[in-house]
């Protein structure tokens, strides 16, 4: 015997009940993970950052400095290979230095323009990649320090993703 | 003539066009608006006599009033000096705790096993008998553990200190517990380089009085709290972080009581750091400064 094929009416409604339910969840989740204030740091590409339980957050945007596995990276442009930074016994990275001087000279010009004083220290957030050796950290620390950026910060990724 | 019953007519839904839109337009601004890894920063001091000074002018002479705490890491051990002494070594063995791809699961290795793997060739084997992959390995690397070495002499290999952690699941530490005198609940291990938990060492039970490293933590354990309390290796940042703390506590008078110099050899990896530098931080010491050892 042919089995019958139920037929659905041709009216039946399209039910968007089981919809909304999903969009509610969504939501809910989107809410609780909401960010009210932003970011002023974002995490660059191809490095890891240490977790810390710090909580604090950086005031102001800064010029930020990358040390991943393969470059150093002033405001993401590439500067130098970080295994020339590794092989270099100087402390200071000279093509580094030279682009953190230029830019806070215009940071300094900017400031006086708009007439706020400018001899000041820098400030500056190093993202570094958590298996980076500590020499180059500590290289790129120097040249931060001698190029006037006195205010050095280490971006990190808070401690369970920050939830509390 | 028979009444005909009349069936309850289907209740109308409500018209959730509108609701839809509105959840359409919303769930796209929030996921702009969402963070999922949240990042924060953390504050380093520099020397105010720039490191790169290439004047003649001697080095000022140290202040005996001063604590002049230093924190050094080398490759084997920890240890804090002060006014030119040092207490004893802490000696750990460095671990490397991975999240495999292929089944979310931690593994620990250390890290020449894992090195020897590499070289031959192949991936840190997963719990499902996966391997990782060998060139990106270190990308999967979740925590870097020093566990904690009880050590008789020098040339002793040392065996592993076992301690009584608080856990929030899946086995992983995190926070050592103290009894009511300070001392952590922890005995040595058993086996090659004591890397079996002691089986003297058994997980406080519900009721009875701990305390964690942080400030007015002494509490009594609460029957959830005591059935995920888990027995791992004593790490070698909490056998530091309490003998800080008390020598916070111990120092607190003198002017340079919140300063730290965190010192550490060449090699030494940028996570390392940042964990010796939240360790002082959350010790009270607030001005972290970096040094390079022995340069």
């Amino acid at each position: 015997m042919a089995r019958k094929m139920r037929k659905y009416a041709d009216d039946t409604p399209f039910s968007l009940t089981s919809m909304m339910d999903m969009m509610t969840i969504i939501l809910v989740f989107m809410i609780k993970n909401i960010d009210a204030e932003g970011q002023l740091v974002t995490q660059a590409e191809n490095l890891i950052l240490p977790v810390s339980t710090s909580k604090v957050q950086p005031k102001e945007v800064s010029l930020t400095v990358i040390v991943d596995n393969n470059y150093v990276l002033v405001d993401n442009s590439k500067i130098i290979e970080t295994a020339e930074v590794l092989e270099q016994e100087d402390l200071l990275i000279a093509k580094v230095d030279s682009v953190l001087k230029e830019r806070r000279e215009t940071e300094k010009e900017h400031a006086l323009t708009m007439g706020l004083p400018a001899d000041e220290p820098g400030n500056i957030i190093v993202q570094i990649d958590k298996n980076i050796p500590y020499d180059a950290m500590y290289k790129v620390m120097a040249t931060c320090g001698f190029s006037g950026y006195n205010n050095i910060a280490f971006a990190v990724s808070m401690k369970d993703g920050g939830e509390e | 003539m028979a009444k005909e019953i009349k069936r309850p007519a289907a209740p109308d839904e409500p018209d959730l066009l509108p609701a839809m839109g509105l959840f359409t337009i919303l769930i796209p601004m929030l996921l702009s608006m969402t963070a999922f890894q949240k990042l924060a920063i953390v504050e380093v001091t520099l020397p105010e006599r720039s490191m790169m000074n290439l004047s003649d002018d001697p080095p000022p002479e140290p202040d005996q009033q001063s604590l002049n705490l230093s924190l050094a890491i080398t490759s084997d051990y920890l240890v804090i000096g002060a006014r030119g002494g040092f207490q004893p070594n802490v000696y750990f063995k460095e671990m490397w705790t991975f999240r495999c791809k292929s089944d979310g699961q931690l593994i620990t290795h250390a890290p020449e096993d894992v090195k020897a793997t590499v070289a031959a060739g192949k991936g840190p084997l997963c719990k499902d008998g996966k391997e990782m992959d060998p060139e990106k390995y270190m990308y999967e690397i979740e925590t870097i553990e020093l566990w904690s070495l009880y050590k008789e002499s020098e040339e002793d290999p040392g065996r592993v200190i076992w301690a009584v952690y608080s856990s929030q699941g899946e086995n992983v530490p995190d926070s050592v517990f103290v009894d009511g005198n300070n001392d952590f609940l922890s005995i040595v291990g058993e086996g090659n380089l004591g890397l079996s938990p002691p089986p003297a060492l058994k997980k406080p039970g519900a009721g009875t009085a701990v305390a964690t490293l942080a400030e007015n933590s002494a509490r009594k354990l609460r029957p959830e709290d005591a059935a995920r309390s888990i027995i791992y290796p004593l790490s070698a940042y909490d056998f530091i972080a309490k003998d800080l703390i008390a020598i916070h506590t111990q120092f607190i008078d003198l002017e340079d009581a919140d300063n730290i110099i965190v010192v550490a050899n060449d090699d030494t990896q940028f996570d390392k750091i940042i964990s010796l530098m939240d360790r002082s931080k959350e010790a009270g010491f607030t001005k972290v400064n970096l040094a390079k050892l022995g340069g």
